[in-house]
């Protein structure tokens, strides 16, 4: 009996072994790269570090925190980043819902037509989309106010990418293109999946398209409407590439994520800009949390 | 059989060392900004290959980019992996990496035949104002703006031009402005300011329409709010054809002058006119055949103006290893100070930085109209050299910034106050 045991424990160790290496590639970088740096970003926003370190780094306590809610630039970054998130998050998922229903029943090739031109963007990178959008919207030879100016509907042209107001709107125009391919893709994996049983019950019992759709389809796309939900949120909070390569964060459209950027790596001769800037990166990363949390509760809810 | 195997893989193993036994020569890193041809990998091959050649120093070249070349060397910095060797202006060598004290002294380099052969405005803004030296120049040019001559032609704006001198007062440029917009009916030229690229131009536009400074005469705080500077920003946002753009940077206001969507660009300099754009289509030419004429910018008096300049060389970071200090050292002198100057000089495209080098006359370089033309009405007007402020990135991400805001409608006095108040405590910082 002993002996049995102690073979059983013998094999459990071997599997645990086996188990811990298999996951040992992905949690050495895992910890390398996302929760060794976490610990130092933490660490860093407390002191006035620089990327030079000519000085010696001091412990400053919360002042990078304090200092950050009487910044401007950080304050009107903040205020674009949620606007942003508010606009973005919930278009992108009723625009990909609604593309989703309209397609997932069609045959194989159209689907698969529709399924492509919506997640070419995505595949497409973010460097050539942003680029292929200052053409449409270039203030002098752009195709957008060719168009507008030719249709008699502009007589100036409008400077779409230098304008505070608009140029925003603009780049959230451009975000949406990007962000709606993936939710389209799981949005109609997910109808596709919808137990048809309880559909055609529903239906027989009465249920218009409407009430199948709350009352059937919506709680079974539940899960994948959270997920697409929590990704389009950290996405619409990470927006950077687009506004490094349109703006530089100029026109009023700076956010948090290249405030952070330009902080840490252009402003190096400004003192403790590092530690500043691993503070702000902390403040994302708690205002991402806490929104992601919030979705969860929300979500299992439901 | 295992042995014979074993003693193959010994055999291999050593002439594995070999190669590294003679690799015991010199090697040391350059990284370079795209100064001219500076960025071109060919080019710069043939030089570092005859530096090579000519002293068993083997030198390992990294091409940076503006866009993100600051990042690697501050990320390099951290890090403590820079190169032995950079090339860059001074408000990089100076202003920056050599006041935080990475970059070694370079005056032991000097002697008094290179002080008289090195032009002063080249070698002032090298060194600091404690006498070190960081940054041996080797090339140099004054920027200044474009018309397109074509379209001043036809709507009969030529005659508010000195072609001959490339002059023009303030006056002058005021009406031409209007003659053009008259008659094409479109933006004549953008003041731009979608970030710091090319930032020189909208500078020196400015500061020259009524004679404003951009900094003081110690370099020690920005001088936006000169009533003079004031004056200029807000006749050229009153001024139709003239449009403070917020979706051009410096590089996109001369692809639109090249295509001919503006009909003039205020980024310009030799080596735009010698190939407009980078594109290869004709000296002084748009693309669509268009003729470009270079110009001062304007002044109140239509006298030449003070031109904002470009100095470029390089500088050695102190690495700890007095070995490669030294090889560093004699690539400047190969590079900087011999009769290989010349080459080094023409893969810039710009101007020498000095009259001769070890005997080379190097005051007429090139074998071009254009080049000695502009070396005679445009260097010597070379003004002062004000980008060694320290704050310098801080300082220019306000100026764009500042003309957003007024671009956009802001009151000007304000915003200039607001905007020159965080400029001048990253100046004080």
């Amino acid at each position: 009996m002993n002996k049995k045991q102690g073979l059983s424990r013998a094999l459990q160790r071997r599997e645990d072994v086996a188990g811990y290496l298999f996951m040992a590639p992905s949690l050495i970088f895992f910890i390398g790269f996302v929760i060794i740096p976490m610990f130092i970003c933490v660490g860093m926003s407390l002191t006035d570090a620089t990327l030079h370190n000519a000085a010696p780094t001091r412990f400053v306590g919360l002042k990078n925190f304090i200092t950050m809610w009487t910044d401007k630039t950080f304050l009107g970054a903040l205020k674009n980043t949620f606007l942003i998130v508010v606009v973005s998050v919930p278009v992108t998922c009723l625009f990909s819902l609604w593309v989703a229903s309209a397609t997932y029943k069609m045959h194989n090739v159209p689907l698969s037509l529709f399924r492509v031109i919506f997640y070419l963007p995505v595949v497409t990178g973010s460097v050539a989309v942003t680029v292929v959008w200052k053409w449409i919207f270039d203030n002098y030879s752009g195709i957008l106010n060719t168009v507008l100016k030719t249709s008699g509907i502009i007589q100036k042209n409008i400077n779409w990418l230098g304008t505070p107001g608009l140029t925003i709107w603009c780049i959230i125009l451009i975000l949406l293109t990007t962000s709606v391919g993936q939710p389209i893709v799981l949005y109609i994996s997910a109808l596709g999946n919808v137990d048809q049983s309880l559909v055609e019950a529903a239906e027989v019992d009465g249920a218009n398209n409407l009430q199948v759709f709350w009352r059937i389809k919506w709680p079974q796309i539940m899960p994948t409407t959270l997920y697409i939900i929590v990704i389009t949120t950290i996405n619409s909070f990470q927006c950077f590439a687009l506004i490094q390569l349109l703006t530089q964060g100029g026109s009023d459209t700076n956010t948090v994520m290249y405030y952070i950027y330009y902080t840490a790596f252009k402003m190096t001769e400004q003192a403790g800009h590092f530690g500043y800037a691993n503070a702000m990166g902390v403040i994302l990363a708690i205002f991402i949390g806490i929104l992601s949390a919030i979705q969860f509760k929300l979500g299992s809810e439901k | 059989m295992k042995k014979l195997l074993a003693m193959l893989l010994v055999l291999c193993l050593a002439l594995s060392l070999v190669p590294m036994a003679f690799a015991a020569d010199e090697e040391i890193t350059l990284w370079t900004y795209p100064i001219g041809k500076w960025g071109d990998e060919a080019a710069v091959k043939e030089l570092t290959d005859a530096f090579t050649a000519d002293t068993g120093i083997k030198v390992k070249v990294e091409y940076l980019a503006y866009a993100d070349g600051d990042d690697k060397v501050n990320t390099a910095i951290a890090a403590k992996n820079t190169p032995d060797l950079i090339m860059e202006g001074p408000e990089r060598l100076v202003a920056n990496w050599g006041a935080n004290g990475y970059l070694v002294d370079l005056a032991d380099m000097l002697d008094d035949q290179d002080r008289a052969e090195i032009l002063s405005g080249a070698l002032t803004p090298c060194i600091n104002a404690d006498g070190v030296m960081y940054e041996y120049p080797l090339c140099m040019t004054a920027h200044c703006m474009a018309i397109n001559k074509t379209a001043f032609e036809e709507a009969g704006a030529l005659q508010y031009v000195d072609l001959e001198n490339h002059t023009w007062s303030t006056e002058n440029f005021k009406k031409a402005v209007a003659a053009v917009y008259d008659y094409f009916g479109e933006t004549v030229g953008a003041v731009y300011c979608a970030g710091q690229g090319g930032d020189q131009g909208t500078r020196a536009l400015i500061n020259n329409l009524y004679g404003g400074k951009f900094t003081n005469d110690e370099h020690t705080q920005v001088t936006w709010d000169d009533p003079n500077n004031i004056k200029a920003m807000a006749e050229l946002l009153e001024l139709e054809g003239i449009e403070y753009d917020a979706s051009l940077a410096g590089g996109d206001e001369i692809a639109k002058f090249y295509q001919g969507a503006l009909k003039m660009a205020f980024c310009w300099n030799s080596v735009q006119q010698a190939n407009p754009n980078a594109a290869g289509t004709g000296e002084g030419l748009t693309v669509t055949g268009d003729e470009i004429a270079y110009m001062h910018f304007p002044t109140e008096s239509g006298e030449p103006a003070e031109l904002c300049g470009g100095i470029w060389g390089f500088g050695i970071f102190n690495n700890g290893d007095d070995a490669k200090i030294a090889a560093a050292k004699t690539f400047i002198k190969w590079m900087c100070d011999s009769e290989h100057t010349k080459d080094a000089v023409l893969t810039s495209s710009f101007f020498a930085a000095r009259t001769a080098a070890e005997g080379t006359d190097l005051s007429a370089l090139f074998d071009s109209e254009l080049m000695n033309e502009y070396s005679a009405k445009m260097l010597p007007y070379l003004g002062d050299y004000y980008n060694v402020i320290k704050g310098w990135a801080a300082i220019r991400t306000e100026w764009w910034n500042m003309l957003q805001e007024i671009g956009h409608g802001a009151d000007i006095a304000e915003t200039v106050a607001a905007h020159q108040a965080v400029a001048n405590a990253a100046a004080a910082a």
